[in-house]
């Protein structure tokens, strides 16, 4: 599903956040990526949705060779990757309805397929009830959520998750993953980007570990190391 | 696509109620370029009907004397109407004359009754020389100077040429410092248009995050922020249109009384070419704030 071949990126001369990284993480598969912060993590998000271009190597995703990808296929990329971020991003004078909508809109989705599909992915993530809550009026794990539906509306086969957990409690922590792995059941690639020990020493999943751009562990069920 | 140019219009409408205010001041400046670029044009308008009454009135006089025959009269008339310089020559009989003061006077019964007081006709008769050119104004004067006829009275030579040249002295720098004042206001409308354009950005860098994140394409998230260069254009014309009009209305009757006699309509004028004026100032202002709507976006929408 993706592909990482010798892939090295620096932003300053002499200063390389990716250091040949390989990988290739398998379809329907949830890995965790794990690394203190400043050591490529991000970076390695950045270059799977095309923001950043990288220096060496090659990047292929769903047989798709990335690498050198122009900026009119990015959108195209960008709509079979789902996101999401420890902020949410979430646009505060829209409903949550209005919130995931939008996501459709901007892609020339019509009117007819919104109102049938944000309901379907609001039921997802168990936010039926409140869709005409405004973001500052539900919890911030209800807000990772609306983020998730959002990020589910146009069906990716990746959904990758930048440190969806870092502004919440345990609680509502455990509920995101939770609800990331119902996700990945139906057959999506999760990513999970974090630096959280406990989610992941618990999810005894594919756990990749960063350490100055490099990956220095590979493990199918694996813990957090660092 | 339909759908999509729907939504970028209503984006675009978003971003200009969002920074009401700032909206409003692009579209004041907007309103000021193109009021002051119709002035322009409202001053040339006048210029070029000034410049045509006067043209109209060159002509020189020759009064003649009263007891002069009508073979003389009509000598000397062949004679002028052979110069290279003339175009044509009327001749005025005493009778004509009396007949035009009367009809000229009409509405002035005074001097009317004054005419009847002195009971025969005081006018004489003349002829009226019309010149083939202005640029041939100064020769003809000379030659007629040459002409010792017995039967000339009086010669009026008022010299319109140095009127002429006043009013398109004033005519071009009025026009120049329209052009000025246009070309201040046009620097200004960009430097406002690119700075409401780059508010609107900032004001929407979160929608901008999101749209890009989800995969909107960079058509969709840029083409409402050029449209706003457009709405701002479409505000400000219809402004300057709906101002403009009721002004020329009040200056009308102003410029009637100035220019008697002379058909100077500047309402007529101004619906008649409506389509031309306005369709080009329209394009043109357009094209600036495109430009300075695109510079801005190009800076600033990679959000």
């Amino acid at each position: 599903m993706i592909k990482y071949y010798n892939v090295s990126k620096e932003y300053t001369p002499g200063a390389r956040v990716l250091n040949r990284i390989n990988l290739h993480i398998k379809p329907g598969e949830f890995t965790s990526i794990v690394g203190q912060s400043g050591t490529g993590k991000t970076t390695v998000v950045k270059t799977l949705i095309g923001e950043e271009k990288i220096d060496n190597g090659k990047i292929v995703i769903g047989g798709w060779d990335i690498t050198n990808i122009s900026q009119r296929e990015v959108p195209v990329l960008r709509r079979q990757i789902g996101v999401i971020f420890q902020d949410f991003k979430l646009l505060p004078r829209k409903t949550l309805f209005e919130n995931v909508a939008f996501a459709m809109q901007v892609c020339g989705g019509n009117p007819r397929k919104i109102k049938r599909i944000v309901p379907h992915v609001m039921k997802i993530v168990g936010l039926e009830k409140k869709v005409y809550r405004y973001p500052q009026e539900v919890s911030g794990g209800e807000g990772q959520r609306v983020a998730i539906a959002r990020a589910l509306v146009h069906r990716p086969k990746i959904l990758l998750a930048d440190e969806p957990t870092g502004n919440l409690d345990s609680l509502n922590a455990h509920e995101i993953i939770e609800l990331l792995l119902r996700i990945n059941k139906f057959g999506t690639t999760v990513i999970l980007v974090t630096h959280n020990r406990e989610i992941v020493n618990r999810l005894r999943r594919r756990v990749i570990t960063i350490d100055n751009g490099q990956i220095i562990s590979d493990r199918e069920k694996g813990r957090y190391l660092l | 696509m339909f759908l999509s140019i729907i939504r970028i219009i209503k984006f675009s409408l978003q971003d200009i109620g969002r920074n009401i205010w700032l909206s409003l001041v692009t579209v004041i400046i907007l309103i000021l370029s193109l009021f002051t670029v119709n002035m322009l044009l409202v001053v040339k308008v006048i210029g070029d009907t000034a410049v045509d009454a006067v043209r109209d009135k060159i002509d020189i006089n020759l009064f003649l004397k009263s007891e002069s025959g009508e073979e003389d009269i009509l000598s000397l008339k062949t004679k002028l109407a052979n110069l290279d310089e003339v175009k044509e020559v009327n001749y005025i009989s005493k009778q004509a004359a009396l007949e035009n003061f009367r009809k000229t006077h009409a509405n002035n019964p005074e001097i009317l009754e004054s005419l009847r007081e002195i009971g025969n006709n005081p006018l004489t008769p003349n002829l009226i020389i019309r010149p083939n050119s202005l640029d041939e104004f100064d020769n003809l004067i000379n030659k007629i100077n040459t002409f010792d006829d017995e039967i000339i009275e009086s010669r009026n030579f008022t010299n319109y040429k140095i009127m002429l040249n006043k009013i398109n002295f004033i005519t071009e720098k009025v026009s120049k410092a329209g052009l000025f004042l246009s070309t201040i206001f046009l620097f200004i409308t960009i430097l406002v248009v690119y700075n409401s354009v780059r508010v609107a950005i900032y004001t929407h860098r979160r929608e901008i995050t999101i749209m890009r994140l989800v995969g909107a394409s960079k058509w969709f998230i840029q083409m409402p922020f050029l449209l706003s260069g457009i709405i701002y254009t479409l505000f400000g014309l219809i402004a300057v249109m709906g101002l403009f009009y009721p002004f020329l209305t009040l200056l009308q009757p102003y410029l009637e009384t100035f220019f008697v006699g002379y058909n100077v309509n500047l309402i007529q004028y101004f619906y008649g070419q409506a389509h031309i004026i306005f369709g080009l100032e329209f394009i043109a202002v357009a094209f600036v704030n495109i430009i300075a709507s695109h510079l801005a976006v190009r800076k600033y929408s990679s959000v």
